[in-house]
């Protein structure tokens, strides 16, 4: 048994490298498959922090009247508090508001100068409000306007990333839809390729094939060389797929991190958390299509 | 050893028929041959024997196992016992004479060990062992036959085939291979040797059959091939 196997071992060694070009050319398009593959998860990834961290920089700011005195502005902050929407609140002040309105037009001389005018600070407090998902912020506003303290609020600002964030969930949306087009389709020209590598090693095998038939070698024994070399395959794609693609993530995320800027990016540092599960599921899904293209080259071919 | 009950074989889609109605039997440790023009059915006969082919009608058993409708998984186990050789020797050309026998031992499962026992053996007893690191381009027709001779004995086969085993030789090279197969008929192998070559038939003076446009038309004990 244990020389049967080394014997079927050493002839899917002997087999890919008879037909050395063409292995490489195999190996090549399946790293090309893993790749899109790759390409299309780093940018889900890239997507994702995005999303959250725009996520993270939702708020609404609730602006009351100048004339609300603060203890009931903390009232309201109380209030709001209870909800369970709510994950944090902060209040600014009248006079923090104004210290900071200062600080920004310091340079600005004629605002300073109105300000001057007009003694009374002209501004209110304001609560800032953070919820708990991008989504309960409509409910907290509704809470709000339907409580005794709507007539207190002068306006409020639902600074809106939402939009934002479905513009990119959309374009992610779209780019995500051509990738695994794109992948499915460098796949399929993948197992395509194997199950055309697999006939040609057939076909330059036919003489020992035809003896291994004459001498009663079993179907088993024939085949299993054929579909090891698929595995091969898979393996050593893999293996280029690796040396590949964190060289080309590190060199994508200087430029990433430009474009994104304020966004927390780490993608190769995510590849390398996630290694077993990336590289092993693509290992184990292009052996399962490597050995099954070879399954059906062998079958066609070889009528064993 | 082997039993042909109203064997039929009609190839389609042309409806030719290669084989017709033919019965016969062989026991084991005989020197059978099997002779006829170019086109009765020889082939077709080895290959049924083989299990490359069906038989259409009719019933085949070899070595009491009866193979008339036997499943492509056991073909292998019906191979072990049958050693083949054919016109073209169908040697391996990268390989070495050596090599060549011990292929066809290795992709059975064969242990290294009993390769190495069983390789010389069998070469010496075709007369290679002095070259078996020669590979088949370096090597006459006649020798190459032997190479093929020796490998199909490799398994310790109870019947051997040789289909044309001379059709490529000349006339002193084939009367060594018939010495050489009746050699081994003598060591207890049951031998089939299917031929159209009649004077070297005739001098055997063993069984022969004769095939006719797929049908036998003469079976001798000492038999003689006369062409009609
Ligand atoms: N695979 C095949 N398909 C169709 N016809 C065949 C096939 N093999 C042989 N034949 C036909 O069957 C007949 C017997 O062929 P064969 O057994 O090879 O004869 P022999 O070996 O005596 O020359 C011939 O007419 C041949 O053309
Ligand atoms: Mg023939």
């Amino acid at each position: 048994m244990l020389v049967t196997i080394y014997r079927v071992i050493k002839f899917a060694w002997q087999g890919f490298w008879r037909n050395f070009w063409l292995s490489l050319v195999t190996i090549s398009i399946i790293a090309l498959a893993s790749l899109t593959v790759n390409a299309l998860l780093a940018l889900n990834v890239v997507a994702d922090s995005a999303v959250t961290s725009l996520e993270q920089k939702i708020d609404v700011s609730i602006y009351f009247d100048p004339d609300v005195a603060t203890p009931k502005v903390k009232e309201v902050q109380d209030y709001l508090s209870k909800l369970s929407q709510v994950s944090a609140i902060t209040l600014v002040t009248a006079d923090d508001a104004m210290k900071e309105f200062r600080q920004r037009h310091a340079r600005d001389a004629a605002i300073l100068e109105t300000l001057e005018e007009l003694g009374d600070n002209p501004l209110g407090a304001t609560l800032v409000v953070t919820a708990q998902r991008p989504s309960d912020y409509p409910e907290i506003i509704q809470v709000l306007n339907h409580s005794p303290y709507r007539d207190l609020v002068s306006d409020e600002n639902y600074k809106d990333h939402q939009r934002t964030i479905n513009e990119i969930r959309l374009i992610a949306d779209r780019i995500n839809q051509a990738g695994i087009a794109i992948s499915a389709l460098f796949i399929l020209i993948a197992t395509l390729i194997v199950f055309n590598t697999i006939r040609v090693a057939i076909y330059t095998h036919r003489d020992e094939i035809g003896i291994m038939k004459l001498v009663g070698a079993s179907n088993a024994f024939i085949t299993a060389p054929f579909v090891l070399e698929g595995v091969l395959y898979a393996l050593c794609a893999t293996g280029l797929a690796v040396a590949v693609t964190f060289p080309l993530l590190n060199a994508v995320q200087p430029y990433l991190q430009d474009f994104f800027t304020g966004v927390p990016l780490d993608l190769a540092g995510y590849f390398r958390e996630n290694f077993i599960a990336i590289f092993g599921s693509q290992l184990l899904g292009m052996s399962a299509l490597n050995m099954l293209g070879s399954v059906f080259a062998v079958r066609r071919y070889l009528k064993v | 050893m082997i039993i042909f009950r109203n064997v039929s074989k009609i190839y389609f889609p042309e409806r030719t028929v290669a084989l017709a109605n033919v019965s016969f039997e062989v026991l084991a440790g005989e020197f059978i041959s099997i002779v006829g023009k170019s086109g009765t059915g020889k082939t077709t006969l080895v290959k049924i024997l083989t299990a490359e082919e069906r038989a259409s009608e009719g019933q085949v058993v070899v070595g009491g196992w009866d193979i008339t409708h036997i499943r492509s998984r056991e073909v292998p186990y019906l191979r072990r016992q049958i050693g083949v050789v054919f016109q073209d020797f169908k040697l391996l050309q990268k390989k070495t004479v050596l090599e060549n026998v011990a292929f066809a031992m290795q992709v059975i499962g064969a242990r290294p060990s009993r390769i190495r026992k069983i390789v010389p053996e069998v070469l010496k007893i075709v007369g290679l062992a002095d070259k078996h690191d020669r590979f088949p381009r370096h090597l006459s027709g006649g020798e190459q036959q032997r190479v093929a001779i020796a490998r199909a004995l490799a398994h310790g086969p109870k019947i051997l085939v040789a289909d044309e085993p001379t059709g490529n030789l000349d006339t002193a090279t084939s009367q060594e291979i018939i010495e050489l197969l009746q050699k081994i008929n003598q060591i207890g192998t049951t031998v089939l040797f299917v031929s159209h070559d009649q004077g070297l038939v005739n001098q055997i003076r063993r069984r022969v059959l004769v095939l006719d446009q797929g049908t036998l038309t003469s079976d001798e004990a000492v038999g003689r091939y006369r062409l009609s």
